[in-house]
């Protein structure tokens, strides 16, 4: 007991010695008025004690005043004297239990309401339901003096004890919704008392909170705990749905910033698109240009004037393949595929005169072709497979250094015919592998390499596509890259 | 948790279950028989007396025995109701016969760890104490209300006559109350009702038994007495063995009472 609990009992335990020295010194009969002054710190320690200090107060007034009734009772016998001192002594017992009860029971409402205000704080807290719920449950163990307390959501999470037994009480008032009381669910001498309350929120079942104690919970505890369930019912539920919004707005501000990120990162590249695609179509336009005038203004032998007209021809062609970029681009922006005009073809030939085509106009490099033999056709469109070869071949002789090889292979592969393209130049980082293909995308420090427009992959992308294929890229053996066109091959 | 994590299976068992019947029956036969020869005066009042009581404390410690072996197994309680007989026999039939009494208590003790939760487990120090503060000031309040105020005499205490007493209280009359009242009845009825409503029925029925054993004697006064005392020593014993799970501060308690008890002359 502290030395604050003695001090606040001196005054009952004084006035009862007092009372009784007083009472033994007038040597007065048990029906004596004074006797009524006993009631005085059998009331007062009910009020500072509750019921057992009301009950020991008492206990000590009966000790005290019992022997005047029972020197009553041995000298008169069952006087009216006597009677009223027995009365007495029941009406100090009664006493100190009823006023010991009641002042218990307004420190347990008051309680009540400071445990509700306690719960409150904790469910503001922003930390995630499951650390919420722990705090929340050594909150509730404290509070409602109890030995454990259990938490379990409707969806049958225990946020707080173990894992929930299909045939326990809890399971059973998640699915009944009723408060249940468990007499005894031990083997300890005291019984262990069980109560386990349905968390209601607007009449819907958010879980249940369980109790357990060794010792007695009165029929007032419980009915307050079957309240306390839909209170902290509801506050959970608010607590689920304040956290629910928090993690959308997260959520909203995280897609918000990733959408104006690619945003930004899209501006950037068409910006720098727009200044590349300038520079590629001015550059054929300028050749265009000063040839045209050539020819006009200057008399040129007929073997130079075809070399002219070629090497214009070459320029028109490029200018056209560009235009054709830009076009299927912005079909691709549309959300649509690019125009193709599938028939079946031996796709043999094609490879052999795109790759016969660069042997002959870039004879910087070494070119290898390996086909295998009898390819299977597949339902193409000639001229989209060509582009896409093309571009193919012409990205691995651009990106890799003179004199290396570029190897194309074509193969039956499971059902589909592969084409590899293979380089020796510096190959792609992994990371950026997936990107290449993105419109507008260029890795960096390949501007150097030579022109572009950001646009060739991403066209070749959405060809394949087109076609029910795929198109990868990877590293090669060694050092370079391996583009891998798949084509789903006709049986 | 409980709640949670065990399956839960409401008990099926009665408050009264598992009582010896037959065991009952023959005690009950044997005590009513007992009584009835000497009030016959066809056998002594002292060896009737102490037959008789062997076999109603008997009763008490068997039904406690039998309904802490209860689904466990453990000792036959004919067995504790003979140690009990044996004591009362004992007695009777010679003055060093007592010490048979201290055989309950020991075999009691012996099988403790056979009869879980009959509350024979050792309790803390400031329990027992508490037990023994209960008993102590009970019965000094007794003995000061009895000789100041109602005028009977007071003996000193000497080995002689509270030896015997002692061997009584310690073996059968507070053994085999605490045993039953406490580490049985008690036990079982809290595990259905309140504690204020367990303790209460408790208490009824011990003043009850106390009622019944004819070494009270029977006037007003001591009757007044008995109720009063003997109601706060049962409420306090019910309390300190629903703190303890242990029966040991309520028979400190209990014997501390009596041995103040029999220091009165009213008390042969």
């Amino acid at each position: 007991m502290s030395a604050a609990r003695v001090r606040r009992a001196l005054l009952p335990a004084g006035i009862l010695i007092g009372v009784t020295a007083a009472l033994a010194a007038a040597d007065v009969a048990p029906a004596t008025p004074w006797r009524h002054l006993y009631l005085v710190p059998v009331v007062l320690a009910g009020l500072r004690f509750g019921v057992a200090g009301g009950l020991v107060a008492a206990l000590g007034a009966v000790l005290a005043f019992g022997p005047f009734v029972l020197r009553e009772i041995e000298g008169h016998g069952p006087t009216r004297a006597a009677a009223e001192g027995i009365v007495t002594l029941l009406v100090l017992a009664v006493s100190g239990a009823a006023v010991g009860s009641l002042a218990a029971r307004a420190q347990r409402q008051r309680e009540r309401y400071d445990t509700l205000r306690a719960v409150q704080r904790t469910l503001a807290d922003l930390a995630p339901l499951d650390r919420t719920a722990a705090r929340l449950a050594a909150v509730l163990t404290q509070r409602l003096r109890v030995d454990v307390v259990g938490l379990v959501l409707d969806d049958g999470r225990v946020v707080t004890a173990g894992r929930v037994d299909p045939r326990s009480v809890a399971a059973y008032v998640l699915a009944h919704r009723e408060p249940v009381f468990v007499v005894d669910a031990g083997t300890e001498s005291r019984a262990r008392r069980v109560v386990v309350v349905p968390l209601t929120s607007a009449d819907e079942s958010v879980g249940v909170l369980a109790v357990e104690r060794l010792g007695d919970f009165s029929r007032e505890e419980r009915d307050a705990l079957v309240g306390f369930g839909a209170a902290l019912g509801l506050a959970l539920d608010n607590a689920r749905l304040a956290a629910r919004q928090r993690r959308f707005a997260e959520e909203l501000e995280q897609k918000v910033g990733e959408a104006t990120a690619r945003l930004a990162e899209m501006d950037r590249l068409k910006s720098g698109f727009v200044a590349l695609a300038s520079h590629e179509l001015r550059t054929p336009l300028t050749a265009l240009q000063g040839f045209s005038e050539l020819l006009a203004t200057r008399p040129f032998a007929p073997a130079e004037v075809r070399r002219l007209a070629e090497i214009m021809r070459g320029e028109i062609e490029r200018l056209g393949r560009i235009v054709s970029d830009f076009l299927d681009l912005a079909r691709l922006e549309r959300g649509l595929a690019p125009s193709i005009r599938r028939a079946v073809l031996d796709p043999a030939p094609l490879i052999a005169a795109a790759v016969d085509l660069f042997r002959r106009t870039r004879t910087t490099h070494r070119l290898e072709l390996h086909v295998d033999a009898a390819l299977p056709n597949v339902d193409a469109d000639a001229d989209a497979l060509d582009r896409v070869l093309k571009n193919l071949i012409g990205n691995a002789l651009k990106y890799s250094p003179p004199g290396s090889c570029v190897r194309v292979r074509a193969r039956a592969v499971d059902g589909v015919v592969a084409v590899d393209v293979e380089d020796e130049g510096p190959g792609i980082p992994p990371e950026e592998r997936a990107r290449v293909f993105e419109p507008y995308y260029r890795m960096r420090d390949t501007a150097a390499l030579g022109p572009g427009t950001g646009l060739g992959l991403s066209v070749v992308k959405s060809l394949v596509e087109a076609h029910g294929g795929t198109v990868h890229a990877d590293a090669a053996p060694g050092t370079g890259t391996r583009m891998t066109v798949m084509l789903p091959a006709l049986p | 948790m409980y709640a949670i994590t065990d399956p839960w299976l409401p008990s099926t068992r009665g408050l009264l279950s598992g009582m010896p019947m037959p065991l009952l029956i023959v005690l009950g036969v044997l005590t009513a028989g007992a009584g009835a020869l000497a009030a016959a005066e066809l056998v002594p009042l002292t060896p009737a007396r102490a037959v008789g009581a062997g076999g109603a404390q008997g009763a008490l410690l068997a039904t406690a025995v039998a309904w802490a072996r209860c689904d466990r197994g453990g000792p036959a309680p004919a067995l504790a109701a003979a140690v009990v007989l044996m004591g009362a026999v004992g007695a009777a039939l010679s003055p060093l016969g007592v010490i048979a009494y201290l055989a309950a208590p020991v075999w009691l003790w012996s099988q403790r760890d056979r009869l879980p939760g009959l509350g024979l487990t050792r309790a803390s120090f400031s329990i027992s104490a508490a037990g023994g503060a209960l008993g102590v000031v009970l019965g000094a309040h007794l003995l000061l209300t009895a000789s100041l105020t109602l005028g009977y005499g007071v003996r000193v205490p000497t080995p002689a006559h509270l030896a015997p007493w002692l061997a009584y209280d310690v073996g059968a009359n507070v053994l085999t109350t605490e045993a039953f009242f406490r580490g049985a009845l008690l036990d079982r009825a809290q595990r259905r009702w309140s504690f204020a409503l367990t303790s209460a029925c408790v208490t009824i029925l011990c003043l009850v038994r106390y009622f019944l054993d004819p070494l009270l004697p029977r006037s007003l006064e001591v009757t007044a007495g008995a109720v009063f005392y003997l109601t706060l020593l049962s409420l306090g014993n019910c309390w300190m063995y629903w703190r303890s799970g242990s029966i040991v501060p309520g028979i400190v308690a209990g014997v501390a009472f009596f041995a103040c008890y029999r220091l009165l002359h009213v008390v042969p």
